[in-house]
């Protein structure tokens, strides 16, 4: 498998990257870590002729405890100990995503950009070849849903979820100037699964942006998979509790790893919150999730055991956090 | 060097690191790909993208005249069929008339560089007539429209049947007090190597060729090489560099060597042809997917009365090591337990999938899951301890099983008492809480085939050569392959072991035909056995000559000189001696350069019927693993705490070697017991990949605890058998047994993921059976 040529622009500031993206459109990909971007490219899987690298904006590249800079490597979060005290559920995140090798070079960025994952997809050109494409690239249907005019591909980043919970928000740099968008509202999910997020052209994520508040609640993120390591999520549960008392004061459930996009589940949790938050009200909001979501067999377990995992992950996050013990649903 | 060997070894029986070890570490040890010769081309493979095809025309006309493209091949330029058994040679280098799967190749070109290579393979135009496909054996079994290959029994796609009976089964299952049976269900898995496939070939114009490859069989690819190109083997030279890990996977001659060899002559050039690794998956020749139902009797007690098995095991496109995995799916369930009734049938089925072949423990992993799983049931059934039960049917040393293996060292009763001992499985059978459990699995695999692959000429199954000049170092020469495994170390530590001299003195000479005397390669764990047995000769042989030598020079008779270190002295006199390199200038004076040979042949063995050499071996490894495990009930996850792996390989010659050889292969049995699986969708392989074949993870990793207990073997070199299958055996289903005891589920569908585990759970708690509890 080889890489098709293509040109490599390096802009040295945002205002560069922003012009160059916009001046290609379409026909550029942004690439930073390239831990995602590159493996897809040798699969000749939406090849662009232009990449524009961010490795040499080093406004991008720095980060504190407020404000996180997109190029900010995985891997040197996890050895910022300040860091990691601060924000322990965002460093489990972070810890869970692929190989210590994959996190010295893949970035915050291109973690919350991360394209969407199908058995159907992610495979070489020799192979989709063979079995005729589908939507999302060269291809006019779906091999999982045959039915629809739809992508089912699954949401694959860990950090989406962990830092909706936080209620993080995007710092988004574009031809107009900046804007800021709480997290999980980059991603578009009223749309045909195959565009993964609301970025208009020449936009480009520059940092992600932690409230006070991200720094008084208490936050976790668990990860199912086959191996404790390498492997993308088959579903990703973070949580967020801040307790007044026995009072739920604030409370947030997100996940990954289930459909096309990551998702937060105000409408089951808002009903919590000035209420205590009691085994049963745990036992119920974890059901209530479990049924809202809706897998599908496109990555290597089956989706009905990845729903039935949600309620499961989301009760022993849920009891971690609160420490209350609750009963296993069913 | 820093050993620990027993009395009367000064390296033998120690740790010894490998003598490779601090090339590899630097990176400066030459695999394949690692060579560069002068002028070399690329080669790349058209693959089909048909499961079943008839090839109506293939026009290679563009790719052919597209610049930097220098050949393009197709079937037909060398269609003579082959494959590693000689009876059932039914590949081709290209596909020749039709395509049998998704991957199957249909052109090869050689260019200036790899990238005008896959340009060049997408001109090549393919008209084909699409064909019904196959995935299914029990399809296969019965006569089908189009049978993947005309050599298929009657019509069907059943490449090979093995009816086998010895005593009277039924007869036995009439009289049994106790009966159990299992359904094992095993999907295919593969060998993973690290190192991808990789071929360089040469043709030169003094008429020779010259072939690298990464390859465990260098004699069997020279001899493919030979008949698929009509070039006599003379003219053929065929070098290993390192390989980079096999398992089986580089086992087969294959395709891709035979094309590049061909690219090369067709060019004239040097052409090298690297195989990625989806490729490498879908090359596969790895584990054979299984179905097997097995019945185990046994009277009131325990005693086995009788084996009834019957397996059903899935080819894929060609025939590879098949015929003799149909033999070792039943007649490797033959130890360690004594068997009077013994009743089987196998059937191996074409599909329209990569094939399969030979993977570590061939044919004698699922077939054992199968038969340790029903042990256990029945442990259970009779209510006895599934240790008791396995005693009491241990074969004996010096016994005959019933379709005449001769084993010959067993210390399979050692194993029991070690593992039992170790694992304070008194303790835990049966008393820990629910989800904890522990298991046992026993083992059993050949140490080396009786039966070399070809009987013509007849001729030893490993030969070593050693030569020795006035420098003092003693250069070896042999075709066994070093993949890895540490036999290029133990080579050497047998030779230096033999002659009294340091490990430094012995260069092991890489692999090439034209100097290496043949061995036939690293399969069937036949090499420490083999080769070891053999480099012992011939060292004896050298040892002989400077002995000789010596005792002109230090004037007493030969028989009162032994070897000393680096010297040859008197026995109980080491005062009165000679330095090695002195009794060597001797014995070299008129001769120049010493030189002396070694060749093993295994003895006659095995009964006269029908597939009676299947499963002969000079001897035979035993094994008994304790597993302990801890499940998560609710989501199904469970992790294996320790494995105690007590193993018979006789005596342990590289103890570090043979620890290393365990712990891999209890890491490669519990892949495919969590989760490794070669996942189809009708024909299709879903997981071409590493990220998505799921190799266990270190963190999944049981602490292993090695319990070498063999007694020396009769025939081993100094006493030794294998340890590079038999202890993989055991591994799944210690863990499948310690599942069971955990939560009270029979897990026979592999690989046993956290769905199956919690779906196992709910089905026993509806039926309404409580396990501890719970």
């Amino acid at each position: 498998m080889h890489l098709d040529p293509f040109e490599l622009h390096r802009p040295a500031s945002v205002g560069e990257a922003v012009e160059l993206t916009r001046k290609f459109g379409p026909a550029c990909d942004l690439l930073a870590g390239g831990t995602d971007l590159l493996p897809n490219y040798k699969m000749h899987l939406n090849v662009k002729r232009h990449l524009v690298a961010l490795g040499d904006v080093a406004e991008l590249r720095t980060h504190s405890l407020e404000r996180i800079g997109a190029m900010t490597r995985l891997g040197e979060l996890e050895r910022d100990t300040a860091f990691r005290a601060t924000y322990p559920g965002l460093a489990e995140a972070i810890g869970e995503v692929a190989t210590p090798l994959v996190r010295a070079s893949a970035t915050v960025g291109g973690n919350l950009l991360v394209e969407t994952r199908c058995f159907f997809f992610n495979q070489s050109y020799f192979w989709r070849d063979s079995l005729g494409y589908c939507l999302k690239a060269d291809g006019d249907r779906c091999h999982v849903v045959p039915q629809k005019e739809r992508c089912y591909a699954t949401f694959s980043g860990d950090l989406a979820p962990a830092l909706g919970v936080l209620n993080a928000s995007i710092e988004i740099a574009g031809p107009t100037g900046l804007r800021t968008v709480n997290v999980l509202d980059l991603y578009d999910a009223a749309g045909d699964g195959i565009r993964r997020h609301h970025l208009a052209e020449g936009e480009i994520v520059t940092a992600i942006l932690l409230p006070d508040s991200a720094r008084r609640v208490r936050s976790t993120y668990r990860k199912l998979r086959i191996r404790p390591t390498f492997d993308f999520p088959e579903l990703g549960i973070a949580a967020s509790l801040d307790l007044d008392g026995s009072r739920v004061r604030a409370l947030a459930i997100a996940a990954g790893g289930l459909e096309t996009y990551p998702k937060r589940f105000d409408e089951f949790t808002a009903p919590l919150v000035g209420a205590p938050l009691t085994a049963e009200a745990i036992t119920a909001i974890a059901d209530q999730i479990m049924r809202s979501v809706r897998p599908v067999y496109n990555t290597f377990l089956a989706p009905d055991y990845r729903k039935r995992m949600v309620a499961v992950y989301v009760r022993r996050a849920l009891e971690h956090l609160s420490g209350v013990r609750a009963e296993a649903a069913g | 060097m820093a050993t620990t060997s027993p009395p009367g070894f000064r390296l033998l029986g120690g740790r010894i690191p490998y003598i490779e070890g601090p090339l590899k570490v630097s990176g400066r040890a030459e695999y394949t790909d690692d060579i560069k010769r002068p002028g070399m081309l690329f080669g790349g493979l058209l693959r089909s993208p048909w499961a079943h095809a008839r090839l109506r025309s293939i026009d290679v006309r563009a790719a052919r005249a597209m610049p930097g493209v220098f050949a393009v091949l197709t079937g037909e330029r060398y269609p003579t069929p082959f494959g590693v058994l000689p009876m059932t040679h039914d590949e081709t280098a290209i596909a020749v008339g039709k395509a049998r799967y998704v991957g199957d190749i249909l052109a090869a070109v050689a260019a200036s560089d790899e990238v005008t290579a896959e340009q060049a393979l997408r001109a090549i135009r393919v008209d084909a007539e699409i064909l019904p496909e196959y995935a299914d054996p029990k399809v296969g079994v019965l006569p089908v429209k189009e049978p993947i290959h005309a050599r298929g029994l009657a019509g069907t796609n059943i490449q090979k049947e093995v009816v086998q009976h010895f005593g009277d089964v039924d007869a036995a299952l009439r009289l049994a007090a106790h009966t159990v049976r299992v359904r094992g269900i095993f999907p295919g898995v593969t060998h993973a190597f690290t190192e991808p496939l990789v071929t360089i070939a040469e043709a030169t114009p003094d008429g020779r060729l010259t072939v690298w490859s990464a390859t465990q069989v260098p004699h069997y690819l020279h001899r493919s090489l030979s008949e698929v190109l009509g070039i006599p083997m003379h003219r053929i030279r065929v070098i290993k560099p390192e390989v980079g890990g096999g398992f089986g996977g580089k086992s087969d001659p294959l395709p891709h060597e035979i094309v590049c060899a061909a690219l090369a002559i067709e060019t004239g050039r040097p052409v090298k042809l690297r195989v990625d690794r989806e490729d490498v998956f879908l090359t596969n020749h790895g584990r054979h997917p299984t179905q097997n139902d097995v019945t185990i009797a046994t009277d009131p007690d325990g005693h086995i009365l009788a084996y009834d098995i019957d397996a059903l095991i899935e080819g894929g496109a060609w025939s590879s090591f098949g015929t003799v995995t149909t033999y070792y799916n039943g007649v490797l369930s033959m130890g360690p337990y004594k068997v009077p009734n013994f009743r089987y049938r196998g059937r191996r089925v074409y599909t329209n999938k990569p094939p399969s072949g030979a993977m570590r423990a061939h044919g004698g992993t699922n077939i054992r899951y199968s038969v340790e799983v029903a042990l256990d049931e029945l442990a259970e059934k009779i209510g006895i301890d599934p240790f008791e039960l396995r005693r009491r049917n241990a074969l004996p040393p010096g016994s005959t099983t019933i379709n005449e293996f001769r084993i010959t060292s067993t210390s399979f009763l050692r194993c029991l008492e070690a593992a039992r001992e170790k694992s304070g499985w008194e303790g835990k059978f049966r008393k820990q809480p629910f989800g904890r459990g522990v298991g046992l699995g026993c083992g059993f695999y050949i140490s080396g085939s009786n039966s070399p692959i070809h009987f013509t000429p007849k001729m030893p199954q490993s030969t070593v050569h050693l030569k020795v000049d006035m420098d003092g170092g003693i250069a070896v020469h042999s075709m066994q392959a070093d993949i890895g495994q540490g036999s290029n170390t133990l080579l050497a530590a047998i030779v230096a072991e033999v002659l009294g001299v340091d490990l430094e003195r012995v260069h092991v000479v890489r692999v090439d035909s034209d100097v290496s005397p043949i061995d036939l390669g690293s399969y069937s764990s036949r090499v420490t056995f083999m080769m070891g047995n053999a480099a012992r000769l011939a060292a004896e042989d050298l040892r002989n000559k400077l002995l000789e030598a010596a005792s002109h020079l230090v004037g007493h008779p030969v028989e009162q000189l032994v070897v000393g270190h680096e010297r040859i002295e008197v026995r109980h006199r080491p005062e009165i001696g000679t330095s090695f390199l002195e009794a060597l200038h001797a014995a070299m004076e008129h001769t120049g350069a010493l030189t002396a040979t070694g060749a093993y042949s295994s003895p006659p063995m095995g009964g006269t019927f029908k597939g009676a050499r299947a499963g002969t071996a000079p001897a035979y490894s035993f094994a008994a693993y304790v597993a302990e495990v801890e499940v998560d009930a609710e989501t199904g996850e469970f992790h294996v705490e320790t494995v105690w792996a007590a193993f018979d390989c006789g005596r342990p010659l590289n103890r570090l070697a043979v620890e290393g050889q365990i712990e891999g292969s209890i890491h490669m049995g519990l892949g495919q017991l969590m989760g490794e699986t070669m996942s189809y969708r009708g024909t299709r392989l879903m997981n071409p990949s590493l990220l998505e074949y799921k190799i266990p993870a270190p963190q999944q990793m049981p602490r292993v605890e090695c319990l070498l207990v063999g007694e020396d073997d009769p025939e081993g070199p100094f006493g030794a058998k294998e340890a590079g299958e038999g202890p993989l055996v055991a591994t799944l289903p210690a863990v499948a047994n310690a599942l069971y005891d955990a939560v009270g589920v029979r897990f026979a569908t592999l690989p046993i993921t956290p769905d199956r585990v919690v779906k196992g759970i709910e089905e026993r708690r509806r039926s309404g059976r409580a396990w501890k509890g719970a």
